[in-house]
């Protein structure tokens, strides 16, 4: 059996979904963090899947694609830095990184 | 041929100015950073002034030079400078909340990544390819989530930064995966090549026919990006403790740059998609959705709040919802994406004068009083008349008094949706606004009629006293004389279509 379009969409909608429930119900800022990465890579898969199969006449990928990972990937690690910062400053101001003791902000 | 008046030259020079200071505050002696803000305010109004003059296509395409980019550009520009004067006003207040010792230790930044952010909000004003778009975007949100923690001693900021974080990182991963679907299904990244081929393979025998559920799917994820963006409900819930949580002019920024910038995206992605004959009728019933619900939470929850800065976070959310009604009313059969262009931009121009107006009125009573609870303008009238009288113009105008710029916004967006003969949204718009006339009027009530907390004037900067007296200006010119305006924005000089090599 050889691997298709739909195995890696599929695979790719499975890491989104696991991600998304993943900032959903976990309660640790860090393990919600990596869920977002991951909602992101899903996306990665499914564009470097789409490129692959998306054939032009000429029998090359279209290559649109994958510029747009790298951009992806850029991108994220700057977010990452960015928000691995602002969380490791406020673990210095509160001593926890856990969704329910952030919560001062309130009606 | 490039030269100095071609169209990305604005952009350079504002991306030079943010990395100048960079670079000037780490070389500088330490001590008082309010230069940078002044060198900001100054450099920016050079390049607003430059945008009239500049010509010529863009040559590229990625990036749009027509006059809706040049305008929305210029919405970016005004907010910034807005912004940086308000910073200016904020040092006190940001120097009591950073670790550092000494006048102006660390407050450097502050002035610095405004200036980044105001950069990526003008890139996509002009970004016509997923590409610029998602790049852009990320530019001008990763300044944010900076800005919005900055003050890092105070519990607040940094709560208001993680929320931000967390829920902004969750808006970009949902719009790379919709980017994602709409290249797997359409093969292309650029929207005006989008527009040309969705005809051709929606029709029967294209590779698109029949899975119109995969595009909606798509446009769908892109919505609910851009629906965090602009802060329309039910991507809300980060808005008002963000808002509220947020360094002052940080606030102001996220409410006016980050909504018309979002808003700009919004029209330009969802115009291929919209008209389609097959996508635009579902489309146009989810924006009916989502402009009713923001309407309708932005308007009832403002109604208890007793801190300005969580009222203004709903009324942003209330405005927003105003602006998807004449999103809402496009006709799926022929939509009118210039006239909707036109309705979005003129809102978004009076949406800035009187957001900034009410924000920087904030910022000087907050940091002279200590707090931003409507109870700390108790009696401003008293302390400071001038304030006070700009305050009641601010609130007029964004309740939608007539003779304001508010009004008249209210009025072109009620107009069009009465001619796309949607009701409901006009009954609860007309609703909302009722209910706003209650909470902004609650504002100026305790101005006039409660006795101040402390008796102290209060002082207002020469910088500041401008910009009010400009924004107040602006808000009552507009609002009797809206051509000017409206007809900056009337030419679309080209579809999107039209830019495609």
């Amino acid at each position: 059996m050889s691997v298709t379009l739909n195995h890696y969409l599929f695979a790719s909608g499975i890491l989104f979904a696991i991600g998304f429930s993943g900032v959903l119900l976990r309660r640790n800022i860090l393990t919600i963090f990596m869920c977002l990465e991951l909602m992101l890579n899903a996306a990665n898969l499914s564009l470097v899947a789409f490129s692959r199969f998306n054939v032009s006449p000429t029998g090359l990928p279209n290559y649109n694609a994958q510029i747009l990972v790298f951009f992806i990937i850029t991108v994220a690690a700057a977010e990452v830095a960015v928000g691995l910062a602002i969380i490791v400053s406020l673990f210095r101001a509160r001593q926890t990184t856990h969704v329910e003791d952030v919560n001062s902000l309130k009606f | 041929m490039p030269h100095i008046f071609a169209p990305l030259t604005l952009e350079i020079i504002v991306l030079i100015l943010g990395v100048f200071l960079l670079l000037a505050e780490s070389l500088a002696k330490s001590g008082d950073r309010s230069w940078m803000g002044r060198w900001g305010v100054a450099v920016l109004a050079i390049v607003f002034g430059w945008s009239f003059f500049t010509t010529g296509d863009s040559g590229s395409v990625f990036y749009s030079a027509d006059s809706t980019a040049l305008f929305f550009k210029r919405i970016a520009l005004l907010s910034t400078i807005g912004i940086l004067v308000m910073a200016l006003e904020f040092q006190t207040v940001l120097q009591r909340f950073i670790p550092g010792d000494g006048k102006g230790s660390g407050t450097g930044e502050f002035f610095a990544l405004p200036v980044f952010t105001c950069a990526g909000l003008m890139f996509m004003a002009s970004a016509i390819d997923f590409l610029l778009i998602f790049v852009a975007l990320e530019l001008s949100t990763i300044s944010f989530y900076i800005l919005v923690a900055y003050m890092r001693r105070q519990n607040a900021s940094l709560e208001a930064g993680v929320k931000y974080l967390i829920l902004g990182a969750l808006g970009t991963g949902f719009l790379v995966y919709g980017i994602t679907w709409v290249f797997g299904l359409t093969g292309e990244t650029q929207l005006a090549r989008i527009a040309q081929a969705l005809p051709l393979q929606l029709a029967p025998g294209g590779r698109l026919h029949g899975s119109e559920t995969a595009i909606l799917f798509a446009v769908g994820l892109l919505l609910v990006a851009l629906g965090f963006k602009v802060a329309a409900a039910p991507f809300q819930l980060w808005v008002p403790d963000v808002y509220q949580g947020a360094p002052t002019p940080v606030t102001a920024f996220l409410s006016v740059g980050s909504k018309a910038a979002g808003f700009i995206v919004l029209l330009r992605v969802l115009e291929p998609f919209v008209s389609q004959p097959v996508l635009g009728p579902k489309l146009v019933g989810i924006l009916n959705v989502l402009a009713i619900l923001s309407l309708a939470y932005g308007s009832l929850a403002a109604l208890p709040q007793d801190n300005l800065k969580r009222l203004l976070a709903y009324s942003s959310i209330g405005h927003a919802g105003y602006l998807l009604v004449s999103l809402a009313s496009l006709n799926p059969a022929a939509p009118d994406f210039a006239g909707a262009t036109r309705t979005i931009g003129f809102y978004l121009v009076g949406y800035l004068l009187m957001t900034l107006l009410a924000f920087l009125v904030l910022t000087i009573v907050s940091s002279q009083s200590r707090g931003d609870d409507i109870a700390h303008f108790n009696g401003l009238s008293k302390r400071s008349p001038f304030l006070a009288f700009a305050m009641v113009v601010a609130m007029a105008s964004l309740a939608g008094i007539p003779l304001t710029v508010g009004f008249y916004g209210k009025f072109m967006v009620f107009s069009a949706a009465v001619a796309a003969q949607k009701f409901l949204l006009v009954g609860i718009g007309i609703v909302s606004v009722a209910a706003g006339f209650y909470f902004y009027f609650r504002v100026i009530a305790a101005m006039f009629w409660r006795e101040p907390g402390e008796q102290s004037p209060v002082v207002v900067s020469g910088l500041s006293k401008l910009a009010v007296a400009t924004l107040v200006a602006g808000i009552l010119l507009l609002g009797i004389f809206p051509g000017p305006v409206l007809n900056s924005i009337k030419v679309r000089n080209e579809p999107a279509t039209a830019s495609l090599r």
